[in-house]
């Protein structure tokens, strides 16, 4: 490889003491992640070790609960991943970083003043009581993205509250919380938006565009856009009105649901209808206690969490589809399926501000798509199609003796 | 006279703002302001009670578990569900991983950096560094390693997180072997925090925000090699804690003694209580529920005796009401010290500020354990009691239990909950597995009722965590949470009494206005 025993990378991984063997697994599955084939490791590799300087970022946090700083924090250590990400160098990141106060505020004013740099968002864009529900340094959170955003190369909206406003943005909403897209369109600031949902983000996803941006594209963001894949998710903001969200396919580009390996079980007909019984020891489906796994794509049961230990439907919980759009509304109640809330008081159950989020917003239906065994793929903004979804639903339910 | 400011206090979960005003080099008033609000309560409204579980543990990405756990037992207080007793072990195996999880992040990813310099460590001796790991007890490292790789890191010119702070402090006074022993456990501690995680991982699927704690007992159904991977990562968490945490905190505690001279704050110790035992009374929990007030008495204290007031707070809402009568209406108004100043509510026990925290429940489990009561049977583990005698006697303070009630005092008290905590883990794990082998299988009880009002009160690493749930037809009418920090970083109340961080910064010295680390550090230590 070029410049052998010359470049940041080798010391890194002298220091370290990580072989070069362990390191081309793991740019493997950094190719995986990002739906390339695995072959691709060395390609990675040697863009990792041309690489230039540290770029310089900013991980800025909005109204967030820290849980994607903790994620990120939750990354093969201090071995592979984080030598992807010492390739940051984060001049300013509340929750690690020693300095505080004024001497912390410096950092954001340096950093923006030098510009090429990247900007991390995590958590909620507060809008809310004229922009005051977040205050740092006594100045609105709302000004603090604004500013770091326009001069940054690119801006990764990490985790579901950066992407759309998450949680926060629960009906009624009452901090009125966005997304950084959203709050982006609406001060018209174009630097591109990197998306990557789930509550709170996987921090493997993060791994995977750092390489893609900082390596494969060697950090300029044209390349960046061109050579990675993406979906666009659409959804309307119902203060900033539509938004369209770029989102890596690799990542984001299939259903839950297609590679779930409860899915045989799904197949037969064989549910856990109790929490902790002995389907549930089984390994049965989780459908009928609510799974949203059909409708979110993300590629959680492949990338998995915490180090690749485990993840939501393998520990015994349904999906609560946290890598969707307005995912409290739309997904809520957890434990139920659209039919059930059909059946029920005709939608009765869903938060009266989400129902035009529901039926147009970005619940992709996949389970209707492998239902009818076609595959989803490209653009899935479009809307679900719901009423095929609900009648699956019901034919499921209706079918008799089928279900276990 | 002179104003000295933090904002935002970093190395914290959230946002928050220090202002003292330094006279004389002591801080004679102090303003603590919470400057986030996101309104999880009103968010709940309408919604199932189960989708409580899953979303109201999204407060806080380092402490989720404990408001799951508040939540799913807010629910079946009010449903009137009592969990199955292999659910109450899988939840304290759960909770255990993530109080390991958060003292060891807090320690050397939080607070170190207000006492350990890793710029100062590029100029020790590595011999030197041996021989003094050897004396504390603490592990070695490669530490010429860790040498070469921080000072690669300087000489780069691109100091990262590690940029633009004070190094130069006055404060910094360790030496620079200790500093690099301290950074090369800093590194260890990143991966030791992440095998605590992935025990929350096996149980829940994820950390943050784990989905398996639902209301009415566990989702999580173990088998035997999810067992044994829980056991493996426990025994290695309590290697770490008994080589590096337990030996660095006494290694550094001679060094800063004079930190046990201020920074105690209200002096008043509210725990709920953390980790059920069999007979699920709070009284009786490993960590037991009480109010200490002074002295080695403990009150009884339950979900009434909590009144929240808003006098200084954002809010227009009633003040002075209970949880489970809360509002919670926002209302900004401009930052001023002497009228509104956070978006943090004035929690009040028994109408007194009260610390939540290790601290507090060290202090309510000392209490319990001195009037003669025992916590564990099991006499491999080392009892709270057993554990801070050890380190007053350490510390040349044998038989003195009140100069805990300080700076270094709550510190310690955090590391010492780890050991604990650790050693209750690997009890438990046992026995699971023995009452799994004995053929009980039951993790679920399903609920009858759809209606009721109910409290679950916990502890979560930092603190008291409560949640009060008002459920009628299967729909959340009232839900109210009164988090750890809500006790912790109170603002005044409608009687102007400071709240527990704020009290502890009064009379705290500050060198440098200009660089409050001692506020910092106060500040640090109710790991907010
Ligand atoms: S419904 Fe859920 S548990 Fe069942 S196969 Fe699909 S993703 Fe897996
Ligand atoms: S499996 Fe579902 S609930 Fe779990 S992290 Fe992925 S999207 Fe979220």
């Amino acid at each position: 490889m070029a410049h052998e025993g010359h470049n940041a990378l080798h010391d890194l991984l002298t220091v370290r003491g990580v072989t070069r063997r362990d390191f081309l697994k793991y740019c493997g599955s950094i190719a995986a992640a990002l739906g390339m084939s695995e072959t691709m490791a060395p390609q990675i590799a040697a863009a990792l070790e041309g690489a230039p300087k540290l770029m310089p970022t900013l991980w800025l946090n909005g109204g967030s609960c820290t849980g994607c700083t903790e994620s990120i924090a939750q990354v093969d250590s201090p071995d592979v991943a984080t030598i992807v990400l010492d390739y940051l160098s984060t001049n300013y990141f509340e929750t690690i970083m020693a300095a505080a106060g004024e001497q912390a505020e410096k950092q954001i004013e340096e950093t923006i003043a030098e510009g090429g740099y990247i900007v991390i968002y995590e958590g909620s864009v507060m809008t809310g009581q004229d922009g005051n529900t977040l205050l740092v340094a006594g100045k609105k959170g709302t000004e603090i993205l604004s500013e770091a955003a326009r001069g940054a190369a690119a801006v990764i909206a990490v985790g579901s509250c950066a992407v759309d406003g998450g949680w926060v943005y629960g009906y009624p909403n009452p901090a009125e919380a966005t997304g950084v897209q959203a709050w982006l369109n609406h001060e018209g600031i174009t630097t591109p938006v990197v998306n990557l949902p789930t509550c709170p983000v996987n921090p493997e996803w993060i791994v995977a565009m750092v390489v893609q941006l900082l390596l494969v594209a060697d950090r300029d963001v044209a390349a960046f856009v061109e050579k990675t894949e993406w979906v666009t998710r659409s959804y309307t903001d119902r203060k900033y009105g539509a938004v369209d969200l770029l989102m890596p396919k690799g990542i984001f580009g299939q259903s839950i649901h297609d590679n779930c390996p409860r899915r045989g079980h799904f197949e037969n007909g064989e549910f856990v209808t109790e929490f902790g019984s002995k389907e549930e020891a089984m390994g049965y489906c989780l459908y009928k206690v609510g799974c949203k796994g059909p409708q979110t794509f993300t590629n959680c049961p492949v990338v998995r969490w915490n180090r690749r230990t485990s993840w939501c439907v393998e520990a015994g919980s349904p999906c609560i589809g946290c890598g969707g759009l307005n995912w409290v509304d739309n997904n809520s109640p957890f434990f139920h399926r659209l039919a059930d809330m059909q059946m029920g008081d005709a939608l009765g159950n869903v938060q009266p501000g989400s129902v035009g989020a529901v039926v147009g917003g970005v619940a992709a239906a996949a389970l209707v798509a492998h239902g009818l065994g076609m595959k989803a793929a490209g653009r899935v903004g479009d809307g679900p199609p719901m009423e095929e979804m609900k009648k699956y639903d019901r034919k499921r339910l209706a079918k008799k003796g089928g279900d276990k | 006279m002179a104003r000295a400011v933090i904002d935002p206090v970093t190395r914290i979960e959230g946002h928050l703002r220090v202002e003292c005003e330094v006279t004389d080099g002591v801080v004679k008033d102090a303003w603590v302001s919470g400057t986030l609000y996101r309104g999880m309560e009103t968010v709940m409204l309408d919604r199932q009670p189960e989708d409580a579980f899953y979303v109201t543990q999204r407060i806080c990405g380092v402490c989720p578990i404990s408001h799951s756990h508040a939540s799913s037992m807010s629910t079946e207080a009010a449903l009137g569900i009592e969990i199955p007793n292999n659910a109450r072990l899988i939840r304290n195996l759960l909770e255990a991983a993530q109080f390991l999880h958060s003292h060891i992040l807090w320690f050397y990813t939080l607070a170190a950096l207000d006492f350990v310099s890793p710029i100062n460590a590029l100029s020790a001796n590595i011999a030197d560094t041996y021989a003094l790991a050897q004396a504390a007890g603490t592990r070695v490292a490669d530490f010429g390693a860790i040498a070469k790789r921080l000072t690669a890191f300087a000489e780069n010119g691109q100091l990262s997180f590690l940029g633009g702070h004070y190094w130069d402090h006055p404060g910094y006074v360790l030496p620079p072997e200790l500093d690099l022993i301290a950074t090369a456990h800093y590194l260890e501690a990143l991966e030791m925090q992440a095998v605590a995680n992935e025990v929350v991982a096996v149980i829940g699927g994820k950390f943050p925000h784990p989905m398996t704690s639902v209301p009415g007992g566990t989702a999580f159904v173990p088998t035997e090699q999810k067992l044994d991977d829980i056991l493996f990562r426990f025994t290695r968490l309590k290697d770490f804690i008994d080589t590096a945490l337990i030996p660095d905190t006494l290694a550094i505690a001679p060094f800063i003694l004079e930190t046990t001279t201020y920074g105690g704050g209200c002096g008043n110790f509210l725990s709920w209580g953390v980790f059920d035992s069999a007979d699920r009374d709070p009284y009786n929990r490993f960590l037991p529920r009480g109010f200490v007030t002074g002295g080695l008495t403990a009150e009884e204290v339950g979900p009434d005796d909590v009144t929240e007031y808003v006098e200084h707070s954002w809010y227009d809402s009633a003040s002075g009401l209970n949880p489970a009568k809360g509002e919670t209406s926002v209302n900004f108004d401009e930052y001023n010290v002497d009228n509104k100043y956070s978006y943090g509510k004035a929690a009040r026990c028994k109408e007194k500020p009260a610390e939540v925290g290790p601290l507090a429940r060290m202090v309510a489990a000392y209490v319990y354990e001195a009037g003669g009561k025992t916590l564990v049977e099991d006499t491999s583990v080392r009892t709270p009691k057993a554990l801070i005698d050890l380190t007053l006697e350490a510390l040349g303070v044998a038989g003195k239990p009140e100069v805990l009630v300080s700076l270094l005092g709550r510190i310690a008290a955090r590391n010492l909950e780890a050991a604990y905590v650790v050693d209750l883990a690997l009890m438990w794990v046992n026995e699971l597995v023995g009452a799994i082998k004995g053929g009980d299988s039951s993790y679920f009880k399903a609920r009858e009722s759809f209606d009721g009002q109910g409290a679950g009160l916990w502890e979560a690493p930092r603190g008291s965590v409560g949640h009060w749930i008002d459920i009628k037809n299967n729909k959340i009418q009232g839900y109210q949470v009164v988090a750890p920090t809500t006790w912790d970083i109170a603002p005044r109340d409608a009687a102007g009494v400071a709240g527990p961080m704020e009290q502890a910064l009064i009379g705290a010295p500050v060198f440098d206005v200009e660089r409050p680390l001692e506020m910092l550090r106060i500040a640090h230590s109710f790991d907010p």
